[in-house]
């Protein structure tokens, strides 16, 4: 039988408004995705070193105190470093558009807002994860 | 809430009650016991004549990047007639990280502006004296004594006395735990810190407002005004409790203590809950702690002005905002913040700042919303609505009350879950079509660039960020360093005894101790707090 997928749920950084991600995270899990929150207040190299340790095909971030461009960016990085290339980076949050753009060209694969349906994000997950995803 | 599951439709309040089609003079059995204004149990306000006398006061939330940034800001909210200014800090002020912290990296001046000491605080209020504003304040959460001890300390840089200015803290640790997120202590001993402050004012400020327990985030996260407030007033019980333990009387304090309330979802929810919830208050602090000042009785009850702001066609929002405002002018609340249209988007622009400012002055002033005292009252649908929410918010805040109260009900995880079942709730609701969304869900389209609605503001940027740490290393090589380490060493002892924080940490603060460093001191001392990864 094929492994559900594996999704990481993270606070990154000192943003404390984390009932989007649980939302998200409870939602996933109705989705028949296996999900791992991490908590508030993560540090990017901690985000990486559970995704590791999760072998998890997604990562979603949850950040809505403006420190996303910096954040995104690092935990990107660690990602690509830690050989996690294929796990797909997913952003929640209140996003400036010109800001979407920035996190995209830091590997993030969707930037999603408030009123983003779960059934949505469960979709974009589905059509994009390991081994579904066509390069662009 | 099961049994009208299955009615659950548009109709279905997201404060708990089944709205119904009319309502008549059968609904409200009690008309009789709807009081007065002004009088016991103040459901129709705690003033006889409304808000002639007592205007709501304009308060706006407010800071942004550098201390300078910042001061620029204020001194334009004080030319506009704001009334109260309560600074925004950003996030590694309010949980303790100084600039220079690895933790802060990212979110220096992001949220709101970047406190690190008393230094920072100078040049936020350079050539704006504390008596400029009616009331002055932050939020502090987590750091309540360190806030109060800020204002202390400026006011005698400023030459003035404790007695020439307000000071306005909303210092409510409790619900940061499961609701906003600053916590760095354990819960009992961030109690105590809030606490000391509210100790410290009744003895030294009694015209201070050291407390302000917050519904707002608790209905955000996802409790709904109804459970948001149960958990509100329970959090209350719990400072209540820890000041009378320490020997206080009750109306040596309860007259100081502010309740702050929000409702997004629903006008007349958010106009029956203040109702509601003052009748509560009174009855609560009256049959439960014996206290007689009718100051202590009256609850004064600050609000925040809301919709449901959208990111899209942002200009919008000033008309649910305006809208959201006007139930609390109807209410008489006694101070209120009005959002800006677009701080669902960014830190505010000055533009949208001022909007809101000018939305509140125009309720307060024309078009007749103030003259007389709840206009509302005596509505089939509002007092209907009132007793019913009033129903609601006693028998869950009897439910903490049985089980242990709210600390427990905070650590065993029975807050939070309340609280996320209501915002999975919301979800549902909006995703099944069921909480319409002018823009969203309803008559939405895709025509064209919103961008234009929206002023940019300057954004922190990394240089700044680089020169808020520069700037907190040159103080720490300028200041006296002694007279910083004697009077942190002065705090641990005083921590670690038991003692009131705030003189110890006021002769920090005018040593020009950081944040950060304080916050340490007190890490040391309590111990973590540790993120829980339940969901």
């Amino acid at each position: 039988m094929e492994r559900p997928i594996r999704v990481v749920i993270a606070k990154v950084g000192l943003d404390g408004h984390d009932v989007g991600a649980r939302v998200v995270a409870r939602g996933l899990v109705e989705e028949g995705m296996e999900v791992v929150y991490t908590g508030l207040r993560r540090t990017p190299e901690q985000v990486v070193a559970t995704a590791l340790q999760e072998d998890c095909d997604v990562i979603g971030l949850s950040i809505l105190s403006g420190a996303h461009v910096p954040l995104v960016r690092r935990v990107c990085e660690l990602a690509r470093d830690a050989g996690l290339d294929d796990v797909l980076v997913i952003v929640g949050g209140v996003i400036p558009d010109d800001d979407v753009r920035l996190l995209k060209e830091s590997g993030a694969a969707e930037v999603f807002h408030p009123a983003t349906t779960v059934p949505a994000i469960a979709g974009f997950i589905r059509a994009n994860v390991r081994g579904t995803a066509v390069a662009p | 809430m099961t049994e009208t599951a299955k009615h659950e439709g548009v109709h279905q309040l997201d404060a708990g009650p089944l709205v119904r089609e009319w309502y008549g003079p059968d609904d409200v059995a009690d008309a009789d016991g709807i009081g007065a204004p002004g009088e016991f149990p103040y459901t129709r306000g705690i003033h006889a004549d409304g808000l002639r006398s007592h205007p709501t006061l304009v308060k706006i939330y407010s800071g942004l990047g550098t201390p300078r940034d910042s001061n620029e800001r204020f001194r334009k909210l004080a030319d506009w007639g704001v009334d109260i200014l309560q600074i925004a800090s950003d996030l590694p002020s309010q949980i303790g990280y100084d600039p220079d912290h690895i933790m802060a990296a990212g979110e220096v001046g992001r949220v709101g502006t970047s406190i690190a000491s008393l230094r920072d605080l100078e040049i936020a209020f350079d050539g704006l004296p504390l008596t400029r504003f009616r009331r002055v304040g932050t939020l502090f959460n987590s750091l309540g004594p360190v806030a109060l001890a800020f204002f202390v300390a400026l006011g005698e840089k400023q030459g003035l006395q404790v007695a020439d200015y307000v000071v306005d803290l909303q210092n409510d640790p409790l619900k940061e735990y499961v609701a906003r997120g600053t916590q760095f202590l354990p819960i009992e001993p961030a109690v105590r810190l809030a606490c000391d402050v509210v100790a410290w004012t009744a003895a030294e400020a009694p015209h201070w407002y050291p407390l302000d327990v917050c519904v707002n985030h608790l209905n955000q996260a996802g409790a709904g005004s109804t459970n948001g407030t149960a958990f509100a007033l329970a959090n209350a019980v719990t400072y209540i409790e820890e000041l009378l333990g320490r020997g206080l009387a009750i109306d040596s304090f309860a007259p100081t203590l502010q309740l702050f309330l929000d409702e997004r979802e629903d006008f007349f929810v958010a106009l029956a809950n203040v109702r509601a919830t003052r009748r509560i208050w009174a009855q609560l602090l009256r049959d439960r702690y014996g206290a007689r000042d009718p100051r202590s009785l009256a609850l004064q009850i600050m609000a925040y002005g809301h919709g449901r702001e959208t990111r899209n066609e942002p200009l919008n929002n000033i008309a649910r905002i305006a809208l959201g405002s006007l139930a609390y002018y109807l209410a008489g609340v006694q101070s209120l913040y009005t959002a800006s249209y677009d701080e669902v988007l960014q830190t505010p622009s000055e533009e949208s700042v001022k909007i809101a400012v000018r939305t509140q002055q125009i309720l307060g002033t024309e078009l007749g919303f103030a003259l007389t005292a709840d206009p509302l009252g005596g509505s089939w649908y509002v007092e209907a609505l009132t007793n019913e929410l009033e129903e609601g918010i006693r028998a869950q805040l009897a439910e903490v009350d049985e089980g242990g109260g709210a600390i427990a009900w905070i650590r065993s995880g029975r807050m939070r879950e309340v609280i996320t079942g209501g915002a999975v709730r919301r979800q549902t609701r909006f995703e099944r079509g069921l909480r319409p969304w002018v823009g969203v869900d309803r008559y939405a389209v895709s025509d064209g660039d919103d961008s234009w609605m929206v002023r940019p503001v300057r954004r922190m940027t990394e240089e700044a960020e680089e020169q808020r740490r520069r700037e907190v290393a040159e103080l720490r090589r300028t200041r006296e360093q002694q007279r910083v380490l004697r009077a942190l060493r002065e705090l641990e002892a005083t921590l670690a005894a038991g003692g009131n924080s705030v003189p110890a940490v006021l002769e920090a603060v005018r040593a020009y101790a950081t944040v950060g460093e304080i916050a340490d001191v007190m890490r040391g001392v309590f111990g973590e707090w540790q993120p829980d990864q339940t969901f």
